[in-house]
């Protein structure tokens, strides 16, 4: 068995294994777990809208606006604004960076369908450390190769001989990937939100989501949470929509997005 | 498809990363619309400002394509073997030149061969343009004897000697010959498939079979560990050379090798040509190109847009239908000292072949869809005769090769469902419902 053969059964096994774990961990919907704590936001009197807060206690009654009608955008702001200052009174010392004020930060109406959303943030994806510089690569036509043959490095394997055009192409899915979490993070639709909140209006550019802080303990929770199980009580309240499976492609690009957001930031599990 | 610019922003600070890349080419701006399957990205990474097919040299690059008179008595052009009518292939097992003279390869499909990492099956030419020039010279293709015979044959055409003052502001040249050509096969884009209508979230576009076939695609029977697709990269191929084992069993590649390591001229692309059309080194696929070990027997992964239509298969067009190509896979292939780490018996069931096939013809663009139909039909009827069918190996009732991916659970976790292509990078998702 020649190093390149071992290395490849290697590969192979350890992809084997991880398809083995994804599959054997895929959630069962089925199966009831133990009850896990609910924002159940109290009715109102008068019919209103009601909208819960993330912190799982606090609500706001929308006046003139009847339990079951959408609110606009503008309106959608409005109340995600007074429910973020309600917050900010409650938790004064806080650790909660500050940030732009929404209403700067992003488009003033709800995107309709053909607008764009506001520009993504800065932050690109790593990329170009795994392409050699030269050397014969798949892209390699005869004359390159020719031209390459002395190039002191060792060639010859399969999957690790990845070229500039692989880079490109994996940068720019990545990009796509965080773009599409840029979407769904700003649509209230996409969310399946149904008052028009989105994660943007609390999280400006997805600021204060500190995805470098997860796993840790979210006392709202009552259980050790990773981020996207944040993401889904939000969700629930103030987005007011249905939690995404965890496999949902609009989850995972919100992952996606808000980490690209931090890039750069210490990772700090279990910090407060 | 909308092109987001940020994906143009960091492709440019990517490129720049490299030494090689320092001033990256411009690239040629995409046609705009592009059909739902084909990606501005990848067009961007293909085709170089230099090489823009524009509108002139494209109806001269067409014109040529399907000119007979580019070969020696007249019989034979671009066409004969890349048939627009048949997805631009021939639908033969190997090609036919001059006199009716056999090649060794079967021929491959110009539809998205501008989205190509290199030409031909062994990539022995890097670009549209240096591909265009071979078979024009290849004594069992096209069998003009050399560029200058060429140049002289179509410069005495009064039609051609004035398009080309027109289009190249000179006389003609083998080198503007073959842009003109690159130019027409850079129009040969296709991404319109039904594939695409449910990718974009039409999920009725596809049987329940189909979506069975998908999610085996991207789960037991691991087909995407090389022709993985993405809405980025939608060709479904990695671009990479693998062995894996057809027509193993008919050489003993650890000789042909040695012998091939004597003949074999580093980057003599005219003589690779020679040996991979006419002579038994063909077999010896990208080894041809390199002379490195690993390469032996490896050929490139073609695209699987289209494939139901571009049949027969493989380097050699030795496998018939699709259920062949899943046949040969399910067996892990034919064994030989050089076959890709990654191929492993699969175990797939009839039903599941049955799937997987279906799933396959969906990749085929909607302009072909009658001749899908019945291609389909076609290889349906030939479910009979299965050569490759080796069901004990396949089973591991015999042999040793390898476990098996886990069976995917469709009732918890479809594969199609989680966005293996590209639910998780399109502008719109793809629906997550049931159909």
């Amino acid at each position: 068995m020649t190093f390149r053969m071992k290395l490849l059964a290697g590969m192979c096994a350890l992809l084997s294994f991880v398809g083995g774990v994804a599959l054997a961990t895929s959630p069962a919907p089925t199966q009831a777990t133990t009850e896990l704590p609910r924002h159940q936001v109290p009715a109102s009197k008068d019919g209103n809208l009601v909208v819960g807060m993330c912190d799982g206690e606090t609500s706001l009654e929308v006046k003139g606006v009847k339990e079951g009608q959408k609110l606009t955008r503008e309106q959608a702001m409005r109340v995600s604004g007074d429910l973020m200052d309600a917050w900010r009174k409650k938790n004064p010392d806080a650790n909660w960076d500050p940030t732009p004020p929404p209403v700067l930060a992003q488009a003033p109406k709800q995107p309709t369908q053909g607008t764009p959303n506001p520009p993504a943030g800065v932050q690109k994806p790593a990329v170009g450390s795994s392409v050699r510089e030269g050397g014969i690569t798949a892209d390699s036509g005869g004359k390159q190769v020719r031209k390459e043959a002395g190039v002191n490095i060792q060639d010859g394997q399969t999957y690790g001989a990845f070229t500039s055009r692989d880079e490109a192409i994996w940068a720019a899915s990545t990009e796509q990937f965080v773009k599409e979490g840029h979407r769904v993070f700003h649509d209230a639709e996409a969310l399946g939100g149904t008052v028009a909140i989105s994660c943007d209006m609390c999280h400006p550019d997805a600021a204060n989501t500190h995805p470098e802080t997860y796993p840790k303990y979210q006392v709202q929770l009552g259980r050790v949470a990773l981020l996207r199980d944040m993401i889904n009580w939000c969700i629930e309240n103030p987005v007011r929509g249905i939690p995404l499976a965890d496999g949902d492609p609009r989850l995972r690009a919100m992952e996606a997005y808000i980490y690209a957001q931090r890039k750069g930031t210490k990772l700090d599990y279990g910090k407060k | 498809m909308r092109t987001p610019s940020g994906v143009a922003l960091s492709l440019a600070v990517l490129l720049s990363v490299h030494e090689g890349w320092a001033n990256p080419p411009a690239s040629a701006p995409p046609p705009d619309p592009l059909p739902p399957g084909v990606s501005a990205v990848l067009w961007k990474v293909s085709v170089p400002a230099s090489a823009a097919p524009t509108p002139e040299k494209v109806a001269l690059g067409e014109k040529l394509f399907n000119d007979k008179r580019l070969s020696l008595d007249d019989s034979v052009s671009c066409a004969t073997c890349h048939d627009p009518n048949k997805g631009f292939t021939d639908g033969k097992t190997v090609s036919e030149g001059v006199k009716g003279l056999k090649g060794m390869r079967n021929s491959p499909t110009v539809l998205n061969a501008l989205f190509n990492g290199s030409q031909f099956w062994d990539g022995r030419a890097a670009t549209l343009e240096d591909q265009a020039k071979l078979p024009i010279l290849n004594p069992v293709e096209m069998a003009m004897p050399t560029p200058e015979a060429v140049v002289v044959k179509v410069r005495a055409i009064p039609e051609y000697a004035t398009t080309f003052q027109q289009v190249f502001k000179r006389d003609v040249t083998y080198d503007d010959l073959a842009a003109a050509i690159a130019a027409f096969e850079r129009t040969q884009f296709s991404g319109s498939a039904r594939f695409d209508r449910f990718i974009f979230g039409e999920s009725k576009a596809l049987t329940d079979t189909e979506r069975r076939g998908w999610a085996l695609f991207n789960g037991k029977a691991r087909c995407n560990a090389c022709h993985a697709g993405n809405a980025v990269n939608p060709l479904f191929s990695d671009q990479k050379f693998h062995n894996i084992g057809v027509a193993a069993h008919k050489q003993d590649f650890p000789q042909l090798a040695r012998e091939g390591l004597k003949v074999v001229r580093l980057g003599d692309e005219k003589q690779i040509d020679e040996l991979a059309l006419q002579t038994r080194f063909s077999e010896l696929g990208r080894f041809l190109v390199t002379k490195q070990e690993n390469d032996v027997g490896a050929f490139k992964t073609p695209t699987l847009r289209n494939i139901g239509i571009t049949g027969p298969y493989m380097h050699d067009g030795s496998l018939v239908t699709l259920w062949d190509v899943i046949d040969h896979y399910n067996k892990g292939g034919v064994a030989n000292p050089f076959l890709d780490g990654g191929m492993q018996r699969l175990g797939l069931t009839e039903a599941e072949i049955d799937d997987l096939v279906s799933f396959l013809f969906t990749l085929t663009d909607e302009r072909f869809a009658k001749f899908n139909t019945q291609e389909l039909a076609r290889q349906r009827a030939r479910k009979g005769q299965r050569p490759e069918r080796d069901t004990a190996v396949a089973m591991g009732k015999k042999g040793n090769l390898g476990d098996l991916a886990p069976n995917p659970d469709l009732a918890v976790k479809n594969p199609a469902d989680i966005g293996v292509y590209g639910t998780e990078t399109l502008a719109k998702p793809a629906s997550t419902k049931q159909p």
